[in-house]
């Protein structure tokens, strides 16, 4: 990963320099041939008239050379679901008698979620869901023209691998951009966003769900933490706030709580 | 497809949990308002209003017209509230939900109906020519608390607002551009502002100031009460919900004065500070029209 | 329309006779409509207003919930969980003196609607009757001031008439100050249920409480007033649901004990405190 992120505007002209060429060795092996391939993320579009490479939103240009990928990373924008995304649904009413409608961001049509689409779940042992619970799934099939759909389990392994409905405790809104960088493997170095664990760090307990589509769910036994928890993630995606700001943050807002 | 956001149950639940055991989402006390930002356009009568993540923007106009045949020594004033899409995915366009409609009726009441502006200095020529003095406030976004945000932007813009100055000579009447004439203020006579309690709990004995969005889908009863800050009730609303306690109410009251004293003094200060940004040099107090009389 | 209200101070007498702590006359029925769920009429001196409640029943359509339409009266907690109250307000272009055409889409009916909704809403039990409408429509046939009081007790007696559970009786009255808002007297009397003619020149408020109780459901106060008078106002105000809701509840138990007497209804063990001669 490219410590340099330029700030680019729509319609900007990339730096040639910046995009990534295929390495000579990769170009003659077999099995690299896919490496080969220059993959476009979110907010980049390439102009098949000049070959050029544009962005469409205002953000920072990340390259990964090593993946041979590239997008723009920016902040705002509503949910648009894709293949394979963990998000927080909101449930809104049972449809049909098999399946639920499930709402992941006020503007956005409803998402279907199959009755059948839980663990365990069988024609006699469905789950119940009353309107306005939490559902935490995956989403199984994202076209543009049609709601997407979610599932609760793996169909391969059939397990729910965490995925289900959220009991208790309650949910924040953040912007795309926190909750993509809260998704990532390694948060702190990529994502630059560490405050979930400068709040452990402090001594508090509890459990977080984070759903692609700007929510993350918190649950805890104490009232003041989950507070704490929901500020210190708005407050950390209000003011884009640096590792070290973060830490700040935390041990002002534990103090201030106190 | 836009639809009603509604919080969930999870959310719900957590909100009055919360309150009740004394602690708010943002951490701020019970009868603490968010941050109140104001700030004024480059033109008379434009000011944008931030309560937390509420901003509305309010702009004051003023044409000439005819009077109503009814009241011909009384200009016409109007205040127009629109909640566009953009503010929350519930409001429709040219389909006025109920919050709207109350809400429009509220500042009728505040601003219009407790006279606080003089309609009778906008009258021109006795039932022939009045001034129409028009205030659009638009929501720009939602987080609760509409009420209060657009009664004090409606109030600042038209305590901002100057009209052209105008003279009548031998029954011609003259509309100064502010080239000629520096525009005038509008007679005002009092301002008042709107202070909105939310009530949870079952006898709705928490009692909880600005609101944001969360907070007001999960409250049992609202109270507005508009005040000046002479002490001068304008008006009351407590339009059903779960009844409260009548002494409680009396206690929303005082507190409400106390946090209207506070926003007219905020008002006042905001307005000093912006008529001294343009008054730079005091170059416009020597052009001023009324220097002339 | 210029009244003279400086003769109070010489006789204690109003411009129609009462003292300060009268209502007027309160006149009331309920099930006057034999095909209607729930009906009553009340008179509040001229005030005349009728009301018929229809439910609890299916909604009429899947797109009026939670949402008041052009012309579809008010709803309040119309959600899947608990029956919506919609409350439609006819006023009679005879109603007051000056024949006016209000519209429906008139906004003050439209506050008045919403007002009556919320407050019954918060004393029917209306989680029993999940994914159902209980609709009162209220027709005002003549004006004489305290039109939100009368409007609410009638629909409080046309809903007992309906039989729809509920905590208490919401009762309302009015009450107002002899005082004008910039006369800082303190000698300024409170009082109570204003006419039309009081209504115009003195600043008043109106008060709905929840049965016996010192808890308010509705207030609303539209006039300019001292906010040291509110106390003494309220206070009145809250004494007069009191005894507004004494005689509400006089007029339904008169009804019972009739048709009790007349064979209509046997007599059940809720009505054991009733007397039958």
């Amino acid at each position: 990963m490219e410590t340099e992120r330029p700030f680019v505007l729509p319609g900007d002209s990339i730096d040639p320099s910046l995009i990534p060429v295929p390495r000579q060795q990769d170009a003659q092996t077999q099995n690299s041939k896919k490496q080969a391939v220059l993959r476009l993320g979110p907010g980049l579009r390439h102009m098949a008239a000049t070959g050029a490479i544009v962005p469409t939103v205002p953000g920072q240009l990340v390259v990964d050379g090593r993946k041979r990928s590239m997008w723009v990373e920016s902040k705002g924008g509503r949910y648009v679901a894709s293949v394979g995304d963990v998000v927080i649904g909101q449930v809104q009413r049972s449809a049909g008698g098999d399946l639920f409608y499930v709402n992941l961001s006020p503007y956005t049509s409803n998402a279907i979620l199959p009755h059948l689409a839980f663990e365990g779940a069988s024609k006699k042992t469905r789950p119940q869901l009353a309107p306005g619970a939490l559902v935490y799934a995956r989403v199984s099939l994202a076209n543009r023209h049609m709601d997407p759909e979610l599932e609760c389990v793996s169909p391969a392994t059939g397990k729910a691998d965490g995925l289900g409905p959220l009991v208790g405790g309650t949910v924040f809104d953040v912007s795309l951009g926190l909750a993509r960088r809260l998704l990532m493997a390694r948060s702190r170095e990529e994502g630059q966003v560490a405050v979930l664990d400068f709040l452990g760090d402090e001594g508090l307990a509890f459990e977080t769900a984070i759903g692609r589509n700007g929510k993350v769910w918190v649950r805890s036994d104490s009232i003041k933490t989950m507070i704490a928890v929901g500020r210190a993630l708005q407050k950390t995606d209000e003011d884009d706030l640096s590792v070290d700001d973060q830490r700040k943050m935390v041990k002002w807002l534990i103090k201030s709580m106190r | 497809m836009p639809r009603e956001a509604e919080p969930s149950l999870n959310e719900k639940q957590f909100v009055i949990q919360a309150l009740q055991s004394n602690l708010r989402l943002d951490g701020r006390k019970f009868d603490q308002y968010r941050p109140l930002e104001v700030s004024f356009g480059e033109q008379y009568g434009v000011v944008e209003v931030k309560l937390g993540k509420t901003r509305i923007l309010a702009k004051a106009s003023a044409e000439v017209t005819v009077p109503y045949v009814d009241r011909p020594l009384d200009g016409i004033f109007t205040i127009a509230t629109e909640l566009s899409p953009m503010a929350s995915p519930a409001f429709e366009v040219n389909r006025p939900t109920e919050t709207e409609v109350l809400l429009s009726r509220l500042l009728e009441k505040t601003v219009r109906r407790s006279g606080a502006l003089d309609t009778e200095s906008l009258c021109l020529v006795a039932g022939q020519k009045c001034w129409h003095v028009r205030v659009d406030v638009h929501i720009l976004s939602h987080d609760g608390d509409l009420i209060d945000a657009a009664c004090f932007a409606t109030v600042a813009s038209l305590r901002h607002f100057r009209k052209p100055d105008t003279s009548i000579e031998n029954g011609v009447l003259t509309v100064y551009t502010p080239a000629e004439r520096e525009p005038v203020p509008l007679g005002w006579l009092h301002s008042p502002f709107c202070v909105t309690w939310s009530f949870y709990g079952d006898e709705g004995e928490i009692a909880v100031l600005d609101a944001t969005w969360l907070e007001e889908a999960v409250r049992v009863g609202s109270c507005t009460i508009s005040l000046n800050r002479h002490g001068e009730i304008c008006q009351i609303a407590k339009l059903g919900g779960t009844p409260v306690e009548a002494l409680s109410l009396l206690q929303c009251t005082s507190i409400a004065l106390v946090r209207v004293k506070e926003f007219s003094a905020l008002l006042d200060k905001k307005l000093a500070e912006d008529a001294k940004r343009r008054d730079r040099g005091g170059l416009l107090a020597e052009l001023s029209a009324e220097n002339d009389r | 329309m210029p009244l003279d209200t400086s003769s109070y101070s010489l006789a204690l007498l109003r411009v129609d006779g009462r003292r300060w702590n009268e209502l007027r006359r309160i006149n009331a029925q309920i099930r006057t409509q034999a095909a209607a769920d729930g009906s009553s009429y009340l008179e509040m001196g001229h005030t005349k207003v009728m009301c018929v409640v229809t439910g609890p029943s299916e909604p009429f359509g899947p797109a009026r919930v939670g949402r008041t339409g052009a012309g579809a009266g008010a709803t309040a907690g119309a959600s899947g969980g608990e029956a919506g109250v919609v409350v439609s307000i006819v006023v009679a272009g005879f109603s007051s003196v000056d024949r006016k055409r209000r519209g429906r889409g008139d906004k003050r009916i439209q506050e008045l609607q919403s007002t009556i909704s919320s407050a019954l809403a918060a004393s029917l039990h209306t989680h029993l009757f999940p994914h159902s409408t209980i609709s009162i429509s209220l027709h005002v046939l003549s004006q004489d001031g305290s039109l939100l009081a009368a409007l609410i007790n009638a629909a409080t007696l046309a809903c007992v008439d309906a039989g729809i559970p509920m905590t208490d009786y919401v009762a309302a009255c009015t009450a107002g100050s002899t005082s004008t808002y910039a006369a800082n007297d303190e000698s300024a009397d409170p009082l109570l249920d204003l006419n039309h003619q009081e209504e115009q020149e003195l600043p008043g408020l109106t008060v709905a409480t929840l049965g016996d109780s010192d808890r308010v459901a509705v207030l609303v106060c539209e006039s300019r007033v001292q906010v040291s008078r509110l106390e003494g106002m309220l206070a009145v105000g809250v004494d007069g649901c009191k005894q507004v809701r004494a005689i509400l509840d006089r007029v339904v138990r008169d009804k019972g004990r009739k048709m009790v007497q007349e064979g209509t209804v046997q007599k059940g063990v809720g009505l054991e405190d009733m007397e039958v001669d």
